[in-house]
């Protein structure tokens, strides 16, 4: 029922010499949150950030096997790192606005991608990210104060507006949510449940309340295995494996 | 509190004791710093209370109202423009310029007009009474007689700023230095702070951390702790006798001095781009920027006011240096300031190394004013430097 978005083949990932994923083999459906869960080192960030080649910047790393983003594979020669970043936007686990304002957080992408140009085109634009990363109520009297001046809830939906503003078809979260309150969090969610209308959403989280309350599908992960996917009402319901209910449960992990 | 000697667990003598010592053992401490701090504030006043005082009467310059009898003689002799017992009041330097001043004005010629003119340095001495000033007592009563009808006064020494060196102290300035030492710095900025800073960026940003990029960060902080002579010789080696730059210029110097320039320059902005968080980096990869995008967009503007004040230092250093420079031959006498960065050059450090070592008590004053010019120079470019850094860092 669901097309399928971003599909990993057998992706094998090396820190140096240490093997930190074996093979994992997933299907990311199209519009819809997937939630990546664990203990941390099973690496459910690292594969998040193969899928916008952030990886590619540490030393020693290496991988093997296939992402396939709409049938193509993002690691082909020919593929340009800047151009699947603008296909596969990323928000980070700290709020990491620029220390520029609030408009230039937003314009910086479109503008270096020649998405706009800096007349009533970019303000739109920037005013349509702001909007659709709902905050633009909040910010719209003080676009050109710094962005670093907002408290870390609206940072961190700055950096969603941010990421947006070049239309990606995916976009990855890691773990968005653990440096805010839960006010903030909760405001967080609400957005992502309004995104996943036009995104692909991966996100890492710790929380497994979270992913149970907004994830359509939810992949454990262990010591770099991917141990058990399904829906997520599946997953903390009825899970096939006994190491899931026991992560789940909070027997271990 | 309670003055019950009933057990108390927060008060106890031997808790008491160990209290006590404790808070003499933080009292020592405080007054070592103290102290400390006290002594190099007071070296400081002693040292700025004794250049200044030393360095004030510089700016004075004796003059004497004397006779000066224009006559056809004096074009060829120009001692026969005075008295002859005048002949060692009146500066030498002022004398010499005589016989060109009546080529050009033939009409003064005949003429006796009393006037101001600048006394020899042994009279503005012996008038700043200082110790030494080597007048000889025949001179002395004819100066002191002067003094009584009036005819001596001390004015705004102008000179001190717009000459050059000379072997007559009344006519030596630090002009010929000053030019010297701006078209210096020039080049060494010019050449300095751009290769300094793209290395160190290529070294930050660019480069992955392997072997060969190891052995050249351990190399660039070992030639900054360098003795700077050595890059005196090594400037010699390869600026003048490989590469052909004429000796004592300021092209050979400014590139000497941007050789030892050049690792301070490296270190500090590769501090200065460690400095900005990573977080950074991965915003602006995160949103397909390149690696050059992401250094010139996000990382440099933050960088900025480490890098701009860790320049700044370095030349300010380099421009109080004067050992590389003894090689290079720009300790020299040099009267006329260069017109072009070939010419011959010399530098203010250099300047006053070289009044130091005069001999004639006039030469100490000016020695001491010159220290205080740069000094003031090199107050200066740190001032800018603190300023520089405040300014951006107010821009987020």
């Amino acid at each position: 029922m669901n097309t399928s978005k971003v599909n990993i083949k057998d992706l094998k990932l090396w820190y140096g010499e240490s093997e930190a994923l074996h093979g994992i083999d997933i299907e990311f459906s199209e519009k819809r949150v997937t939630a990546l869960i664990g203990p941390s080192g099973c690496g459910k960030s690292t594969l998040l950030r193969c899928l916008n080649r952030m990886n590619d910047r540490i030393p020693g790393c290496r991988i093997e096997g296939q992402i396939l983003l709409d049938g193509d594979d993002i690691y082909a020669p020919e593929v340009d790192v800047v151009q699947l970043r603008t296909h596969v936007g990323m928000v980070f686990q700290k709020p990491n606005p620029f220390p520029k304002s609030i408009y230039e957080n937003v314009a910086y992408a479109p503008r270096i991608h020649g998405l706009a140009g800096s007349g009533s085109d970019m303000d739109e634009l920037v005013e349509t990210a702001l909007r659709r990363a709902s905050i633009w109520k909040e910010v719209k009297d003080k676009l050109h104060t710094p962005g670093t001046a907002l408290s870390g809830g609206q940072q961190q939906r700055l950096c969603i507006a941010r990421t947006i503003a070049v239309q990606p078809n995916v976009i990855l979260m890691d773990e968005p949510c653990s440096a805010l309150d839960p006010i903030a969090t909760a405001k967080i969610e609400e957005l992502i449940d309004e995104l996943k209308r036009e995104f692909t959403i991966i996100m890492v989280t710790h929380s497994m309340q979270q992913a149970a309350r907004i994830s359509d599908q939810t992949a454990f992960f262990y010591m770099g295995d991917l141990i058990e996917f399904g829906e997520t009402g599946t997953i903390f319901t009825q899970p096939e494996k006994q190491q899931t209910e026991d992560y789940i449960t909070g027997r271990f992990g | 509190m309670n003055n019950s000697t009933q057990p108390n667990n927060f008060i106890s003598d031997e808790k008491k004791l160990r209290q006590k010592r404790r808070e003499r053992a933080d009292s020592r401490f405080h007054w070592y710093g103290l102290t400390a701090l006290g002594l190099a504030l007071a070296f400081l006043v002693f040292f700025f209370v004794d250049i200044i005082g030393q360095a004030v009467p510089a700016f004075y310059q004796t003059e004497v109202k004397v006779n000066i009898h224009y006559v056809e003689a004096a074009k060829t002799n120009y001692n026969k423009a005075v008295d002859h017992k005048l002949r060692r009041v009146v500066s030498r330097a002022w004398l010499r310029t005589l016989p060109v001043y009546l080529k050009r004005h033939p009409e003064l010629i005949g003429n006796n007009i009393k006037q101001w003119v600048p006394a020899d340095s042994r009279v503005d001495q012996y008038i700043k009474q200082h110790n030494g000033h080597g007048l000889k007592s025949k001179y002395q009563r004819i100066v002191d007689a002067m003094a009584e009808e009036g005819r001596i006064r001390q004015v705004f020494n102008i000179r001190f700023f717009t000459s050059g060196d000379s072997k007559l102290p009344e006519n030596a300035g630090i002009f010929s230095a000053a030019v010297g030492s701006i078209f210096t710095l020039l080049i060494t900025m010019l050449i300095a702070v751009p290769i300094g800073v793209m290395t160190a960026i290529y070294l930050e940003e660019f480069s992955e951390d392997n072997h060969f990029t190891r052995i050249i960060e351990v190399n660039i902080n070992n030639l900054a702790a360098i003795p700077s002579i050595l890059y005196g010789l090594l400037g010699l080696a390869i600026f003048i006798n490989f590469a052909g730059v004429p000796r004592s210029s300021a092209l050979a110097g400014g590139l000497t001095l941007a050789l030892m320039t050049l690792p301070i320059i490296i270190i500090a902005t590769r501090a200065a781009l460690q400095s900005v968080p990573s977080s950074i980096r991965e915003a602006a990869f995160g949103l397909g920027a390149s690696r050059w995008q992401t250094t010139w967009h996000h990382v440099l503007p933050l960088a900025m006011p480490g890098i701009l004040t860790g320049s700044i230092i370095g030349l300010a250093q380099a421009m109080g240096e004067t050992a590389p420079l003894l090689i290079v031959g720009m300790v020299a006498y040099v009267p006329d300031a260069p017109d072009n960065i070939l010419e011959a050059a010399t530098v203010l450090p250099a300047q006053i190394y070289t009044w130091a070592g005069e001999s004639l008590r006039a030469y100490e004053e000016r020695t001491a004013a010159a220290i205080l010019v740069l000094l003031t120079v090199l107050l200066s470019l740190n001032g800018l430097a603190v300023y520089l850094r405040k300014h951006f860092e107010r821009r987020w």
